[in-house]
């Protein structure tokens, strides 16, 4: 398994008087090369489920492993190191920084991999020709359209060639057209090999046919539909 | 073949200029007002460190130590014979009485400092002839030496024959025998040696007196030593010794560039007030700029080393830009913004070219209360922003 969670506790601000308990005695297993997706309405945990399995902050309690590695013994730096060479993000937004051009988003993960500057460009530019935005790479990342950002987006979050691509609310600013394209573009990362993590509530997401399995999170606590 | 840990350096070195190449136009400002800023303190360091050196150079021709009689607090002419009384003091090698004032001159409205003296074998004399730049100082009577801007602004050209006025206003005829070196502009531009006889006669001041008297010591390192003697021997006198005099130059230039760096201080001080406003309220773009690169597995000390090139890029640009233009200013243009202030008041200002004098602890000092303070205020706020868990990115921008 690539990703394993056991009793898994996530307590925000634990102690003080604004104590979150964002998920309780969550457990997870996801195989390498398939496809999940977290349903949860805003605020029920998913983005913080998705943050301990991205290895952003380590749980509370219980016991992660994500490829191979124990979570909860992982100091900061550490966390940081795996999460770089493990996990692919595509976030709600983006998250892309609008003065950079489309090539220097897209390499950001690989400058403090010491990837050197021919090679980081090769990279880019192979993944803008598979998402069919080449004509793009110069081009600042504030002044394209919201399909491209998106697949610059995923092309960011591939250039390093992690085993784990998590999406969190990917579609929410999509249309429907652009939706089922990069669940298209999820389905091909899966036939790669890729093991992916979706946290949508989107019905073009959830009822997607491609995914191996979906799980509702509600109030921090998973549910097997 | 470049190694991935220098790999990535360069990699964060590359990121941070473009980054400083987006915002070009903020930071080519910040970088032009902070150069600014250490143009004008740079300046004021090496002109006031060049005048000093100038000082020390041009002091050469002090006496080695000058007895002037006081009555009332006040200077006044002192009795020749004095010079008698200190016979019996061991170190003395000769005295030598000296007649000085100024003379203002109606055609070129300005004063002239007008020194009086006879030649003597050895002790200042030798030291004066070092400043000369050519000729021979007065040796009889109605021969003069001259400093370049008296030469100049009396328009003596390749006259070698000028007449200075009396009390009585008649006209007092000089050839002059020699001229003072650029060099020594500091305290010898406005000045007008002739002999003792001379200046007696041209300020109507009786014999047997002169302004003070200047005496020699066989070992310099006893200057102290008899000087004490001397002063206790002719009670009613104050008794100046060169290193005394040396310290007196120090204190007044030390004095005016130190009033002037205060006053620069404060507009240092509110540049830093203004960019340590700017880093330490962080704008939300830049927040969220390194919450993102965070998230995509950047470490702090990553984000901290790009703030970190940012701020020396810009303070070390800044600061290199300021020290040359200081340095351009100082050799080139005669530190013309800066020396009517620090060289002196008087109607003919020197006509000094400065060479300047670059001290490694003023330039350290300067590095410090400059770029150091800079560096602080850009990757403290960046440190404080890149502590905090980069989680915010997740949370849908």
């Amino acid at each position: 398994m690539l990703i394993e969670l056991e009793a898994i506790t996530k307590i925000y601000n634990q102690g003080q008087a604004n104590e979150v308990q964002a998920l309780t005695d969550v457990s997870l297993r996801v195989a390498t090369g398939s496809m999940l997706c977290l349903r949860g309405a805003s605020g029920s945990g998913k983005s913080t489920l998705l943050g301990i399995i991205g290895c952003v902050f380590p749980p509370t309690s219980g016991r992660a492993a994500i490829a191979g590695k124990q979570l909860a013994r992982l100091p900061d730096r550490f966390l940081t190191l795996h999460r770089r060479e493990t996990i692919g993000f595509i976030f709600q937004r983006f998250n892309l920084l609008p003065s950079l051009t489309v090539l220097d988003n897209i390499t950001l993960p690989l400058l403090p991999m010491g990837v050197g500057p021919r090679e980081r460009k090769l990279r880019a530019q192979a993944l803008l020709a598979q998402f069919d935005i080449q004509h793009r790479e110069k081009f600042p990342a504030g002044q394209i359209s919201g399909g491209e950002l998106q697949r610059v987006a995923i092309a960011r979050a591939l250039i390093h060639d992690p085993p784990i691509i998590l999406a969190d609310e990917p579609t929410a600013h999509l249309d429907s057209r652009l939706s089922r394209e990069f669940m298209a573009i999820m389905d091909r990362l899966k036939a790669s090999g890729k093991t992916i993590v979706l946290a949508s509530h989107d019905p073009l997401v959830t009822d997607h046919p491609g995914l191996d399995q979906i799980m509702d999170i509600r109030d921090g606590r998973l549910h097997v539909p | 073949m470049t190694t991935p840990m220098l790999e990535r350096q360069i990699n964060f070195l590359d990121y941070t200029l473009s980054s400083l190449w987006r915002k070009r136009y903020k930071n080519i400002a910040v970088v032009l007002v902070f150069a600014a800023v250490i143009f004008l303190l740079a300046s004021f360091q090496l002109v006031s460190n060049g005048l000093l050196e100038r000082a020390q150079t041009a002091l050469v021709m002090a006496p080695e130590i000058l007895i002037q009689k006081m009555v009332a607090g006040r200077q006044e002419s002192i009795p020749v014979a004095y010079a008698e009384r200190l016979q019996g003091i061991f170190g003395i090698r000769q005295v030598t009485p000296r007649v000085w004032g100024y003379y203002f001159d109606e055609v070129t409205l300005a004063n002239y400092t007008v020194i009086g003296r006879d030649q003597v074998a050895g002790g200042s004399d030798d030291q004066l002839t070092q400043v000369l730049a050519d000729g021979r100082l007065p040796a009889a009577v109605g021969e003069t030496v001259l400093g370049q801007a008296v030469f100049r602004t009396k328009g003596l050209q390749d006259q070698r024959v000028f007449s200075l006025f009396r009390p009585d206003l008649s006209l007092k005829t000089l050839t002059i025998t020699g001229l003072f070196k650029k060099e020594s502009n500091l305290l010898t531009d406005d000045l007008i040696v002739l002999s003792l006889a001379d200046s007696r006669d041209l300020f109507g001041l009786p014999p047997g007196l002169a302004s003070d008297l200047m005496v020699s010591v066989a070992n310099p390192r006893e200057i102290g030593t008899v000087a004490k003697k001397i002063a206790a021997a002719l009670p009613g006198t104050r008794v100046l010794t060169r290193p005394q005099i040396e310290k007196t130059y120090h204190m007044i230039f030390g004095w005016r560039s130190g009033f002037a760096s205060v006053c620069l201080l404060a507009a240092l001080a509110a540049f830093f007030i203004l960019s340590w406003d700017k880093a330490s309220g962080l704008a939300p773009e830049e927040r969220r700029e390194i919450a993102i690169l965070k998230i995509l597995g950047w470490q702090t000390a990553d984000v901290l080393l790009v703030r970190f090139f940012e701020g020396a890029v810009v303070s070390g640009g800044a600061y290199l830009l300021g020290c040359t233009a200081a340095y351009i200013h100082v050799v080139f243009f005669g530190s013309s913004l800066f020396l009517p202030v620090l060289a002196g008041w008087s109607v003919i200002r020197p006509d000094l070219h400065l060479v300047p004098a670059i001290h490694l602890a003023d330039l350290l000092l300067l590095f410090c209360f400059t770029v150091m303070p800079y560096l602080a205020a850009t990757v403290v706020p960046a440190w404080r922003c890149a502590s905090l868990p980069s989680a915010t990115a997740l949370q849908g921008g």
